[in-house]
């Protein structure tokens, strides 16, 4: 037996009150009378009645309680499920894809349409020939589970809506079966979509496909794309792709906007099924001060599905990471700091600098040079030392150190090859016997029992700290020929800066985006023109977060700016709606038995209801012809 | 009885005039009245003839019998006596009681009123035929009395002892206030109980005591509507007005109706018993109006004439 309202066995906590009511004593009236003679003889016979008079006592709380459980019973709405073995078991499949939301005759969507169908199916849904409701969409739900209950079904059917996402069929219809597979009696599946389905109906011979839609044109922006220009990462360029998925060429424009200013207006001219690309080459995105980058593709066209006509993107803001070189002079590293886009890297001299500018700098390089105030866990920021570092030992220099062991699986390390790397001398070097102020250190590159890289990182309240002592002087060695060189260089001056959870731009309506272990997404899709923005406090989504709605999405992270997701449909199986085909009469898919609907075959909550009345009427009768008390 | 509360109109008394009290037996009395007795006299009622004696009185000889007969033969005349007439009254709690006042009802008068007002119409009707009446409280046992008196002129002596009722103490104990009574009258007479005879010993052996003691027993059983059909509903607790003994019931039509089934019973009972031992029996409700209650409810109950 399966509770649609489960919530109402909280109200079983009610039933030591009725006990203690029953309890309390009762409060009589006195009266004066002339004699008690006659109702001592009256009651000197009721008491060899008194077993009756107590099971009498017993019968009323009885059945008070009965009636208390009736009623409870009724409120929680019981299905009989399984128990049933005889009648059907349908199950509807409500397609909820994008495409359903494509417009009909009579200015009604598809969904509309299929919605209103299973309204008017649900009515006849009996204890004998139960109805379940599954949305087939980017994920496929229950939305009512086997029931008889009109109400629960109207109530699930008013609270859905299609998404914008594309989704697959069969595995609603999977779900279908293994709804059914518990069931006894007849199993009927009824999938309500926009199209006939013959992949489906062929894999699936129990499959009753009702379609509600009729064949539609429709123009579709099916690619919104933006990358930064090499020579100019301020300043993107936007591809856009259109496709016309109609019978009949079509005519429009395309207009870009960002931030819900016009950017560019684009006549197009599509012959029926043509694709076509568009290319926007310079969008000034960070040009714009405080801009969102919120970049929209719209067609200035009327078709069936109106969703599709608009596209999402966000300009790539890249957030370089900020470095300091304290060098006397290092052409290499210079030229290759520069060459990273993703650094923005300033020069200092040694003696000008200070270790108190450590903390306005993602990270900073000591060229050989280290401050003499220096301290392991006193100083802050995160520092990368070059040939002087903290670890050096008043030993004579390594002669012609040979690298033999590497951490492939150290970030500083990544994709770098140090074979055949020759070095002329390195510094020696070595950890503190004790581990300073929670320090971890490792040695991802060694030459025997001599460490070349030490790296090292610790919790602060403020966040990360890290540091990287090299033992080399690039220079003395043949590395900065060696493509090993800017990725080793890069690789740990991002690492020491500290490396973010890549957020992608944009995903499809129905992906599944997986978050950082700090980031929260506010679940509501914004577009343009701008929406309120989300209150700081609410309903965030942690760990994954599948979208089903067009737009922007906002991320927070803690520490950062905020960011956006871009969220789009891009799916030719939804914008082509030229495969649907004329309903069928709805009647030839009701099962047999659906028609009639007989008072025993209601739902069981009414019979409940029913029998709580009955019995509260008896105990009132029984009150009064003092049979109860 | 209220102290100053009119009992009788003039027309209503002289209605009573007219009226005499029934007895069944003829008992010896003291004075000349009106009443006839076992005993000859002087009355004008012819009785008998019997041979004359030396002493009689020559002007008793039939001297018509004597010229026919050549016999003296002496004419005895009836002698009319008066006649001793007790009312014990009950004046236990049971008797003041009154059911709870109906919604815009009235109450009649409790069953103690309605028993002074039929012992003070009694009374006059004694008095005027020149009987001797004495009244007597009881309750828990024979309280004070009137003392005897005859003729109307001591009327207004029982209704002043009728407006002066014992305090209420004590459960009924019929039986041990007629044991006294019987111990204390000598003469034999007519005794007419005035009680709603709810004795949790019984009424019966006192009936018997007095039947026994050679009176003539006329019960009045004075009741009340309230009690014969209690208009009582829900969860009560009856608290009886004489011993304040307390008792739970939830008072439904089935209770009720085996209620006045056991009151019928008690009633029928009572009649019964009176019947069968030639005791007058009458069932004075306190709700007929009095003046029917006398002139016709106890002229039907054969106790008046």
């Amino acid at each position: 037996m399966t509770f649609l309202a489960p919530w109402a066995a909280w109200f079983l906590a009610g039933i030591p009150l009725i006990v203690l009511l029953y309890l309390l004593k009762l409060k009589r009236e006195p009266v004066q009378v002339s004699t008690l003679i006659f109702w001592q003889r009256i009651l000197q016979e009721n008491r060899r009645r008194a077993l009756f008079q107590r099971l009498r006592n017993l019968l009323s709380l009885l059945l008070q309680l009965l009636i208390f459980l009736l009623i409870l019973g009724a409120l929680a709405k019981p299905t009989l499920g399984h128990w049933i073995s005889s009648g059907a078991s349908t199950v509807i499949i409500l397609d909820t894809r994008a495409r359903m939301q494509a417009l009909e005759s009579g200015n009604e969507t598809r969904f509309e349409k299929a919605r209103r169908w299973v309204r008017s199916t649900a009515r006849q849904a009996t204890a004998k020939t139960p109805i379940a409701l599954i949305t087939a969409g980017a994920s496929d739900a229950v939305a009512v589970p086997f029931s008889s209950d009109e109400k629960s079904m109207n109530e699930a059917l008013d609270r859905l809506e299609p998404g914008d996402a594309e989704g697959e069929l069969k595995r609603a219809v999977e779900l279908a079966h293994t709804l059914l597979a518990a069931r006894r009696g007849q199993h009927r599946i009824v999938l309500v979509t926009d199209a006939p389905q013959p992949a489906l109906s062929r894999a699936y011979p129990d499959l009753k496909v009702l379609s509600v839609g009729t064949p539609q044109d429709n123009v579709a922006i099916t690619r919104l794309a933006t990358r930064p220009l090499l020579n100019s990462v301020q300043t993107s360029e936007v591809l856009v792709e259109i496709r016309n998925f109609g019978r009949v060429p079509v005519r429009g424009t395309l207009e870009l906007s960002l931030d819900g200013r016009l950017l560019d207006a684009k006549p197009f001219e599509l012959a029926a099924g043509e694709s076509k690309l568009d290319l926007f080459p310079a969008v000034p995105g960070n040009a714009l001060r405080n801009s969102r980058g919120w970049l929209k593709a719209q067609l200035d066209v009327t078709d069936a599905l109106a969703l599709d006509n608009a596209a999402y993107a966000l300009l790539p803001q890249p957030h370089p990471h900020r470095v300091l070189l304290v060098s006397k002079g290092n052409w290499f590293l210079e030229k290759l700091l520069a060459a990273d886009p993703r650094v923005a890297f300033d020069l200092l001299t040694p003696e000008a600098f200070e270790l108190s500018m450590a903390s306005k700098f993602d990270a900073v390089i000591l060229d050989q040079t280290l401050p003499e105030t220096f301290r392991l866990g006193a100083t802050g920021g995160n520092f990368f030392f070059l040939k002087n570092t903290p670890f050096n030992q008043d030993q004579p220099a390594l002669d012609r150190p040979l690298i033999t062991e590497t951490q492939a699986e150290h970030p500083a390390l990544r994709l770098v090859n140090l074979q055949n790397i020759t070095i002329v001398r390195a510094t020696p070097l070595k950890l503190p016997e004790a581990t300073p102020d929670g320090w971890t250190f490792e040695m991802p590159i060694r030459a025997l029992d001599h460490p070349l890289l030490v790296t090292g990182a610790r919790k602060t309240p403020t966040g990360d700290q890290r540091l990287a002592a090299l033992a080399f002087d690039p220079a003395e060695s043949d590395l900065p020929l060696h493509i090993a060189f800017p990725l080793l260089m890069a690789n740990t001056v991002h690492w020491l800066a500290g490396e973010q959870p890549v957020i992608p731009l944009a995903i499809r309506a129905g992906q599944t985006l997986a978050l950082g272990p700090e980031q929260r997404l506010w679940p509501e899709a914004l577009t343009p023109p701008e929406k309120p923005l989300p209150p700081p406090e609410g309903p965030w989504v942690t760990a994954f977060f599948q979208p089903q709605k067009q737009g922007y999405y906002l991320i927070a992270q803690p520490g950062q700016k905020s960011a956006w997701l871009a969220v789009n449909t891009f799916s030719e199986a939804e914008s082509d709606l030229r495969g649907a085909a004329p309903a069928e009469p709805a009647a030839a898919l009701l099962p047999t038995g659906f028609s009639i609907k007989s008072v025993t075959e209601r739902p069981l909550w009414q019979a409940l209801a029913l029998a709580a009345l009955l019995l509260s009427t008896l105990e009132w009768w029984l009150f009064h012809r003092r049979r109860t008390e | 009885m209220h102290p100053s509360a009119p009992i009788f109109d003039s027309a209503f008394l002289s209605k009573l005039e007219q009226l005499s009290l029934l007895s069944r037996k003829l008992f010896r009395g003291e004075h000349h009245a009106e009443r006839k007795s076992r005993q000859t006299g002087s009355s004008l009622e012819f009785a008998d003839f019997r041979n004359y004696t030396s002493g009689d009185d020559l002007r008793a000889v039939d001297w018509n019998i004597y010229g026919r007969l050549d016999r003296l033969v002496v004419k005895l005349f009836e002698q009319e006596q008066d006649l001793q007439i007790d009312f014990l009254i009950d004046a236990s709690p049971s008797m003041r009681w009154q059911p709870p006042k109906a919604r815009g009802g009235t109450l009649p008068p409790s069953k103690l009123d309605a028993a002074c007002r039929i012992a003070a119409s009694l009374s006059y009707i004694g008095l005027a035929n020149l009987d001797r009446v004495n009244l007597h409280w009881f309750g828990d046992a024979l309280r004070a009395d009137l003392g005897l008196s005859r003729g109307k002129s001591q009327f207004h002596k029982v209704l002043d002892f009728l407006r002066t009722p014992p305090p209420p103490e004590g459960e009924t104990r019929l039986t041990a206030s007629v044991r006294t009574f019987t111990q204390r009258l000598k003469r034999r007479g007519l005794v007419f109980i005035l009680s709603d005879l709810l004795d949790p010993a019984g009424y019966q052996e006192a009936l018997d005591l007095l039947r026994h003691s050679q009176f003539e027993v006329q019960v009045i059983h004075v009741l009340d509507p309230g009690e014969l059909r209690p208009d009582l509903s829900g969860d009560l607790r009856l608290i009886e007005v004489e011993t304040q003994a307390a008792l739970e019931v939830t008072a439904h039509d089935t209770l009720l109706r085996r209620y006045e089934q056991e009151v019928d019973r008690f009633l029928e009972e009572a009649a019964q018993f009176c019947l069968k031992r030639g005791i007058g029996y009458v069932r004075a409700l306190n709700s007929v109006p009095f003046e029917d209650l006398v002139l016709r409810v106890l002229r039907d109950g054969r106790m008046l004439q």
